[in-house]
Formats: structure tokens, C-alpha cells, sequence
């Protein structure tokens, strides 16, 4: 007979969950330092077919922020906590995916822009607020897709990922769209 | 196939994240980025503290704390105005109360009046 190889015991969920969210924090505070360090250079790197960057900047986080609107509602419809439609169909999963994917990769013209020209600023509230938000919406990103991609997590840490993703993303669109939208001292044209 | 296509896309948008990292990296504006910066004797900053106060300090201050216009001081423009161009493009067409520059400064002195108001300042 022969001895039983020992177990290894695998890495357990809480050590799981905690290296998630360092590496969400990490990119967080990598992109703040980054912000905060590199020499704004306050120009326009792109604006496509609008009149302007800043112009580019709103609409394509309005655009990421329906996107991830109907993520969120898919997302909603995957735990089943709406019934809507009754029968989810086969390709629900792929396409929460898809959505996701694509609204998370048209934040990164607008993070470029506002890392690389505006920096890391504190000058009101507002721009302070856009800044954090910023930085955590990047950092709870990576804890949702690790979180996905990690087996054996508690079924709680996708959905609150998620929120966490949409959250940030609805302040940066407030502290960023809605008051270009609404202020009287933001850059004109709206398009 | 749908699967197949999402995998692409998620591939496509790593590879954005990782052209978006080289660029915060490679594309490091060098000095030539700025021109001058706060108390530079001479260039476009001596030029552009004349033209601001010729031309804005009688309605901004003569330290951009405001008066009958607003402050512009303490970072305030650069907060209404992250991009100069913007900054640039308002001084030349003007808008409400603020009258239009271009018929009376050059292009390189709006580009100069609206660096000094950014730069020395305060921010």
C-alpha cells in the first residue's frame, strides 16, 4: 500500500475575495497616482466627428451609461429577480457580456482624455467627486470581472460588483455630462 | 457563434486597455507641452500678462479675482474650461457679456492671454 499523497488545501474564498479587491484597488490608486503625478496637457487629443473633446467626453458616457443601464437590467434578468421575459432566452448571458464589454470600452477614449489632459484636479467639488469616481469606477470593474472569472466567490459579490460598477459610472456621469449639460460655464457647442 | 463573437470583442477591448496604457506612458508630453509657466521671464507669459491686462483686467482684475466678470483665478477657469481650446475658442467669439476678441487680438495672442490666465494665475 502506499501513503496517501497529503491535500493541499485549496486558497480559501476570503483570501480569494481579498486578492480581488487589492487588485481593485491597486488599478484605483494606479490611475490616481498616474493622474495625480503626470503633467496635464490640457490638450484635445481626438473629438472624431464632435466639434470638441469635451463634447466626445459626454456623449460617450452617455452612451456607456445606457449600455450599462441595459447590462444592469440583463444582469437583473440572469439572477432571475425579474421575470421579464418569462422565458430567458439562450443568449441572455452572451449578450450581458457584449453590452458590457462595449460600454466599458468606450469609457476608455474619455479616461484617456480626462487622465492624460485634466490630471488628477481638486480645484470644487464637482471636479474632486469626477476624479474618484473615476478611479473606483476602473477599480470595482476589476473586482467584477475577477469576481467573474473566480470560482467558488459567494454568489452576493457579482451583483454588488456590478452595482458598485454602475454607481460610479452614474456619478461620473453626473459630475461630468449633467454638468456640461446644465452649467452655463461648461464649453458650447452641446455636440 | 454569438459566443465566438463576444469572445472577440472582449479580446478587442483588452487590447484597448492596453494601447490606452502605452499611450498614458509613450505620449508623455515633454516641455514643449506647455510654453512657460508661472513668473517665466520673457515668451509667451510676459506677452500674455501684457495682453491680460490691456484687454481683461478691467472687467476680470488686474489678478483675475473678478469684478464686473467673473474670478478667474484659483483654478476657477481652468474648472469652467478644461481644455484651452475651449478657453481659446470663448475668448475669440465671446458670449453674453463677454465680448469677442478675435477682431482685436491675434490668434497667437488669444493662444497667449489664455496660457497666462491658466498658468499664472494661480491654480
Amino acid at each position: 500500500m502506499t501513503a496517501a499523497a497529503p491535500v493541499r488545501p485549496g486558497v480559501s474564498t476570503t483570501t480569494k475575495l481579498l486578492l480581488i479587491l487589492v487588485a481593485g484597488a491597486a488599478v484605483a490608486v494606479a490611475l490616481g497616482v498616474y493622474a495625480n503625478e503626470h503633467t496635464p496637457t490640457e490638450q484635445g487629443p481626438y473629438r472624431l466627428f464632435f466639434s470638441g473633446t469635451i463634447q466626445l467626453k459626454v456623449w460617450f458616457a452617455a452612451a456607456a451609461l445606457v449600455l450599462a443601464g441595459v447590462q444592469l437590467l440583463l444582469g437583473v434578468r440572469l439572477y432571475g429577480w425579474i421575470n421579464i421575459p418569462r422565458q430567458a432566452p439562450a443568449w441572455l448571458g452572451d449578450a450581458h457580456r457584449l453590452i458590457g464589454t462595449t460600454a466599458f470600452a468606450i469609457t476608455l477614449p474619455v479616461a484617456y482624455s480626462c487622465l492624460w489632459a485634466l490630471g488628477f484636479q481638486s480645484t470644487n467639488t464637482r471636479v474632486l467627486l469626477h476624479g474618484i469616481f473615476g478611479c473606483a469606477f476602473y477599480g470595482a470593474f476589476v473586482v467584477k470581472v475577477l469576481g467573474v472569472r473566480t470560482k467558488g466567490l459567494p454568489s452576493w459579490v457579482i451583483p454588488i460588483a456590478g452595482g458598485l460598477v454602475f454607481a460610479m459610472l452614474v456619478g461620473l456621469f453626473v459630475t461630468g455630462s449633467v454638468w456640461f449639460f446644465t452649467s452655463s460655464s461648461a464649453p458650447r457647442p452641446l455636440f | 457563434m454569438f459566443a465566438r463573437i463576444v469572445n472577440a470583442v472582449e479580446l478587442l477591448a483588452l487590447a484597448g486597455v492596453v494601447v490606452f496604457v502605452i499611450f498614458l506612458f509613450a505620449n508623455e508630453p515633454g516641455s514643449a507641452g506647455r510654453t512657460g509657466g508661472p513668473g517665466a521671464a520673457g515668451g509667451p507669459v510676459a506677452s500674455g500678462a501684457q495682453l491680460f491686462q490691456a484687454s481683461c483686467a478691467s472687467c476680470h482684475g488686474a489678478n483675475g479675482e473678478g469684478g464686473i466678470g467673473p474670478k478667474l483665478a484659483g483654478g476657477v477657469v481652468i474648472t469652467d474650461f478644461p481644455y484651452e481650446p475651449n478657453q481659446i475658442a470663448f475668448v475669440a467669439k465671446g458670449r453674453d457679456g463677454m465680448p469677442a476678441f478675435a477682431g482685436t487680438l491675434s490668434p497667437q495672442e488669444l493662444k497667449q492671454v489664455v496660457n497666462y490666465t491658466r498658468t499664472s494665475l494661480g491654480r
